[in-house]
């Protein structure tokens, strides 16, 4: 082979190494699944209002105990089958980690219609304009965050939570955070 | 079952609440600008300016509300790079990784053109050249037709 033969045959192995390269790393990954940036951040401050009773809820008054936040609206069919999910896990662990429900791009009266009688383990809280939940970087409903007793983000669900996927959740967040060391047995 | 998958294609298209009120004309026609630059978290390839879905419309009034606290193009893209990673943005910025998806081309572009030159000479370079003309005319026998002579005259001129 000549000089500029073996030239060339590099530099067309070193073109398709690197287009090889970029094609994995563009087809390697499912391309509607947005990234989670926030995770191990801490997590945006809000104060939302309590869809029952109309009270203030702070982010901050809520640290030192794990806090699960649930986004749902009243317009989102799988909502309607995640709910009771999410509602019986704050039943069942509430004592040592704290749930809430965050209403999205609905309407209270909607909204109220959906959640029902108010539920002390598990209260609805109102978004205005969704705010608090771009600052989470909410692509949808239902999904849920799950933030440590620091309150650091520590993962979320992007689809209707089963109760195992609960568990496992709450399992995590128990290792990062003491207080929650007896919730999963 | 029918009624889940219903709720599936339905839920990001089903009546909520109205979007925020546009600004005036000009701070209004930077959030559409910035929305056209914004990928929907719940659609194929549209941007939040262009998808009526609940996070779009989301999104959007949040580009409005920090439109109008005064934040710069720039610092509301790094909102959402911030949120949604890269992702966010329909039109990646060239650096880093994303810098081979802009060179890429133009190598195969340049490349690809040196090659058909290349192509183009050798051919040219192969076929056996044409005997120059003065040669041509040298080999050719002097006619006696002083028609033709005054014509080769000419050209020679």
């Amino acid at each position: 082979m000549t000089r500029r033969g073996l030239w060339i045959g590099l530099s067309l192995a070193a073109f398709t190494a690197v287009l090889l390269f970029v094609l994995a790393r563009g087809f390697g990954r499912d391309p509607h699944e947005v990234p989670f940036q926030l995770r191990g951040k801490p997590a945006p401050d809000f104060t939302l209002k309590r869809l029952d009773t109309g009270a203030p809820v702070r982010l901050s008054e809520l640290k030192g105990k794990p806090l699960v936040l649930n986004f749902w609206a009243s317009w989102c069919g799988p909502c309607k089958a995640e709910h009771p999910v999410v509602a019986m896990a704050a039943r069942r662990y509430g004592q040592e980690v704290q749930f809430y429900g965050v209403v999205f791009e609905d309407t209270e009266e909607n909204a109220r219609a959906f959640a029902g009688p108010p539920d002390p383990s598990f209260p609805q809280l109102t978004d205005e304009r969704s705010r608090m939940a771009v600052d989470y970087g909410v692509t949808g409903v239902p999904e849920t965050y799950f933030i440590d007793a620091q309150g650091i983000l520590r993962d979320k669900v992007a689809y209707p939570i089963d109760p195992r996927t609960m568990m496992e959740k709450l399992a995590a967040l128990k290792q990062s955070a003491d207080p929650v060391s007896e919730v999963v047995r | 079952m029918t009624a889940w998958a219903l709720g599936l294609i339905l839920a990001a298209y089903a009546p909520q609440q109205a979007g925020s009120t546009p600004l005036d004309p000009a701070r209004e026609a930077r959030v559409q600008a910035l929305g056209k630059q914004l990928r929907c978290p719940m659609c194929q390839g549209l941007s939040i300016a262009d998808s009526n879905s609940s996070a779009a419309r989301a999104q959007m009034d949040r580009v409005r509300e920090l439109v109008a606290t005064g934040k710069s193009d720039r610092e509301i893209r790094a909102y959402f790079t911030s949120r949604y990673g890269e992702w966010a943005l329909l039109e990646p910025p060239a650096t880093g990784m994303n810098l081979l998806v802009w060179v890429l081309p133009l190598v195969l572009l340049v490349g690809g053109g040196l090659a058909i030159r290349r192509a183009m000479r050798r051919p040219a370079a192969a076929a056996p050249a044409p005997a120059p003309a003065s040669e041509e005319r040298k080999e050719r026998p002097a006619s006696d037709d002083p028609y033709l002579e005054a014509v080769r005259a000419e050209l020679r001129r």
